[in-house]
């Protein structure tokens, strides 16, 4: 059959439709806007059903005089003015089909299935790119429409191939549920299909070119949210193609993503390739915990093996991105697990032993020792419910020695403003100044760091960082790298400080690595002497915000987990290691005994004495607090490996081994002795901002040093026992890391 | 097979309490007089005593004391028989009956020691599972 036979066939249906059931556009009354509105208004009957938006969506109408009204299968839809008529169909509950259309990413109006009637247009129009006008009739479900979203499915067909057996999306694909669901059911095309050459786009992404429609959402993403230019439209007409425009990898923290808003199985999970179909996984809602972020995360597990992570939409925090870590760090979960007990022998080899062996002894231990010679440090990884238990426990043996990695030894937890992002995460979006003190956002906290580009692409913000020589993929200013440049914008003899003043809402992000230095309160001082300087802090903004580094970290503040001595692991006779891998034990006496309570066998084993299995966060439910100040729970989406138990679990077991039982025998009870000391993690899924401003903190008489800047981060795809034990994690290190 | 089906007999219902109570009797000695035998073929010679089997087909028996109903009793003396049946004539393994009437409802994990005769509840919970 020709195209011209096909098109004949196509005018005259289409002509006989709109003879019998279309009202004809051209009639002289409806070429007046407003008789039009009042007739479709009088036409539209008024026992039309209810439609709530799709998904949910609330619309924000910042200015009531923007507001038009348009008609969308006749039901009349308020929508602010400059909203596209794909937005105002979702608005009015009509699902528009799409391909290239993203929310969050220009509109490329490339795929054309998106197509809908409006009245007096003579054609079909593009939705998505098409701004809505006032009185606009908008037809979704005409013959018409109907016949163009089957013809772009054909076209689209055309060069697909019919390979969802063995493909990866199937089952979650956009090009598979359209074409069921608007596609014909048969094709005319009978010649061979294109085929394209697969690239090369590292250890995380798998591509296989010739399933891709040329949506160029990926090609957005990248330049758009990731800010690498590395993805590329070559060709033209059908040699079209995406790739990297020479053989290279795409070097993004986010590049992960591109699995996510690809339609098709163009771009798909290499790690999770053909190791599971969808609808066999169980989808566990939690949280990640590999850096302090928190990004909302959705755990995809078969049986009792974590299968993949994907992320879950949180406008607050993650919007509906997350890091390559977060998404791929999952088969770290199976590798180098801690199973059972265990104690070392004489002959330092571990025997694995019953639980009740290995709390005796601990608790044996425990008690021969002087109570200030007891030393707890909690680790990155740990909830709240663990490190609350902890703290009990050594308190009750009369040791106040307990810190969480990471905080450093002589952290401030009296202001909570002092250690959080006051700002919050979304609230980077107002700032249009920021000053990065000792941090790099974007291998520390790759989801804070899309937010600011967001904003600097958006408001064109300027940004001044005060750091080692750190990779950015936003315009930046480096001020210095060490803590004299911080004092030098306080005087304001530095140029960047006119800029600060100038701003309406600076921001100044100080990074957790400062926490380590020597001179942190005098830092401290400066960066508070710059934000009064330059109103950082008032009654409706506060910019004052530090990042942190891990999950950890702001809940242990919270609870008060502050050592008594900054000196205290020198003389610690007995060290108590909640899954804390990364805190200095040079200085330990040789003869301290150490005990490990953790779930990978990482660094902290290798001195250990005795090892206490605990579960991993994909295995228990645990409050962690985010650097915003925002307490999420994670959820079990599979079961513990071996005998491990639940962190909080071990340290009560312990307890009432050692004799000095604590009160709490269920999460909900420990969850009520966390109320009493910092109510705020109980808020979970709201964030809770700081009562009190920094301004509240004592004179310091500390100078600043003139120690440089040192990364926090040295390697974004390893920072946690969990991510050190991927693989994948291992392959990212080997060929991304600059 | 049809002329064991017509050899089989189904005796008929007790009639009084007292004649299912002689039964039950009868019921259980047969059952202690099947022991030997039974530790002969499934070789439970170095896991039991016969003495101990004894005791367990006694709790089995003294799990329905409470029992009054003469139809009932019977009823609970068929499924009774045929369990004996099944075992004598060899149609359990020996897995079975070490798991049934050797460790018993305990399980295979047994605490002997009574070192954590005194733990909480909670303590014993954590010693057996991470799951309560």
């Amino acid at each position: 059959m020709g195209l011209g036979l096909l098109a004949s066939r196509a005018l005259r249906s289409s002509r006989i439709i709109r003879n019998s059931t279309r009202t004809i556009v051209s009639t002289p009354e409806l070429k007046n806007a407003d008789a039009a509105a009042a007739a479709a208004a009088a036409d539209a009957p008024s026992d039309l059903p209810k439609r709530n938006p799709v998904g949910g969506a609330r619309v924000h109408i910042p200015n009531p005089d923007d507001v038009i009204e348009v008609f969308v299968d006749g039901y009349p839809v308020k929508i602010p003015k400059g909203m596209t008529v794909l937005q105002a169909c979702e608005i009015a509950g009509v699902d528009i089909p799409r391909f290239c259309y993203h929310s969050r990413l220009s509109i490329a109006g490339n795929c054309r299935m998106c197509l809908v009637e409006v009245e007096k247009s003579p054609k079909p129009v593009a939705s998505c790119a098409m701004p809505a006008l006032p009185g606009m009739k908008i037809k979704t479900d005409t013959p018409i429409a109907k016949k163009a979203r089957e013809g772009v499915m054909e076209f689209l067909l055309m060069n697909h191939p019919l390979d969802c057996p063995i493909c990866d999306q199937g089952g979650e694909c956009d090009l598979q549920d359209q074409s069921m669901a608007f596609g014909s059911d048969r094709g005319r095309f009978t010649e061979m299909k294109r085929s394209v050459v697969d690239k090369n786009l590292g250890p995380l992404v798998k591509t296989v070119m010739t399933r891709c429609i040329q949506c160029t959402r990926c090609v957005r993403f990248a330049s758009e949210v990731a800010g690498v230019e590395d993805l590329g439209m070559l060709g033209r007409g059908s040699g079209e193609e995406i790739g990297t425009y020479v053989e290279k990898l795409m070097t993004s923290e986010l590049s992960g993503n591109v699995i996510d808003i690809c339609p098709v199985g163009a771009l798909t999970s290499k790690p999770f390739a053909f190791k599971a179909r969808n609808w066999e996984l169980k989808g566990t809602e939690s949280i990640d915990v590999t850096d302090a972020v928190g990004s909302n995360i959705r755990i995809d597990s078969r049986g009792p093996e974590v299968m993949r992570v994907v992320p879950r939409l949180n406008e607050d925090i993650n919007e509906e991105w997350i890091s390559d870590k977060t998404r791929f760090f999952y088969d770290g979960l199976k590798r180098q697990r801690l199973n059972d007990p265990m104690i070392r022998g004489a002959d330092g080899r571990f025997q694995a032993v019953s639980w009740r062996d290995a709390l005796a002894i601990v608790a044996e231990v425990m008690h021969q020792i002087k109570p200030e010679e007891i030393v707890g440090v909690a680790g990155k990884l740990s909830d709240a419910e663990s490190m609350m238990a902890l703290k009990d426990l050594l308190n009750k043996m009369g040791s106040n020695n307990i810190f969480c990695e990471g905080n450093g030894m002589r952290p401030n937890a009296d202001l909570r403003s002092g250690y959080i992002m006051n700002t919050s995460i979304s609230g980077l979006e107002k700032a249009d100044a920021f000053l990065l003190v000792g941090t790099q956002p974007r291998v520390e906290a790759a989801m804070v760091n899309a937010r600011i580009r967001k904003t600097v692409k958006a408001t064109n913000a300027k940004v001044g960082y005060v750091g080692p020589a750190a990779d950015f993929n936003y315009d930046h200013e480096h001020l210095g790298t060490d803590p004299q440049t911080l004092v030098e914008i306080a005087k304001g003899s530095h140029p960047f400080s006119s800029a600060l003043k100038n701003a309406k809402n600076p921001v100044i992000i100080v990074g957790a690595g400062v926490f380590d230095r020597d001179d942190k309160d005098a830092v401290f001082a400066a960066v508070d002497t710059i934000a009064k300087n330059n109103n950082v802090v008032r009654p409706d903004w506060n910019g004052l915000n530090v990042l942190l580094l891990n999950a950890a970290q702001a809940a242990a503040l919270d609870l008060g987990l502050v050592p008594e001595s900054d000196k205290c692991i020198d003389s610690a006779k007995f060290v108590y290691l909640m899954g804390a891998d990364d805190v200095n034990l040079d200085k330990l006496p040789d003869d301290a005994f150490v005990v490990y309570q953790g779930h990978h066998g990482d660094r902290g084993v290798y001195r250990a004495n005795v090892i206490l299995p605990a579960s991993a966060f994909t295995e228990k439910e645990g409050i962690y607090e985010n650097t915003e100040g925002c307490a999420q729970i994670t959820l079990p989406a599979v079961p513990t490996v071996g005998d491990a138990r639940d962190d909080w679990k071990i340290v009560r077991a312990l307890s009432e081994v050692a004799g000095v039982g604590l009160p709490y025998d269920s999460l909900g009870a420990i969850r009520s002795r966390i109320k009493t000391v910092a109510p705020n993690l109980l808020e979970v899924d709201e964030r809770q901002p700081a009562t009190f401003s920094t301004s509240l903190r004592p004179e310091v008489s500390q100078k600043v040093s003139a120690t440089p800047f040192t990364p926090a981060v040295e390697n974004f795809y390893m920072t946690d026992a969990i991510t050190r034990a991927s693989k994948i994690m291992a392959q990212c290190s080997a060929l991304l890391k600059k | 097979m049809s002329q064991i089906l017509k050899s089989l007999k189904v005796p008929p219902n007790s009639a009084s309490l007292e004649e299912a109570r002689t039964r039950t009797f009868e019921f259980f000695r047969m059952c202690c007089r099947s022991i030997p035998h039974v530790m002969e073929i499934y070789n439970l010679h170095d896991v039991v005593s016969p003495s101990q089997l004894r005791s367990a087909a006694a709790a089995e028996v003294r799990k329905n004391a409470n029992v009054t109903n003469p139809k009932v009793i019977d009823m609970l003396l068929f499924k009774g028989m045929e369990e004996l049946m099944n075992i004598v004539n060899q149609s359990k393994q020996r897995h079975h009956i070490v798991g049934q009437y050797v460790v018993g409802n305990q399980g295979l994990v047994q605490d002997v020691s009574g070192k954590d005769r005194d733990a909480s509840n909670f303590l014993k919970k954590f010693y057996s599972s991470n799951y309560s």
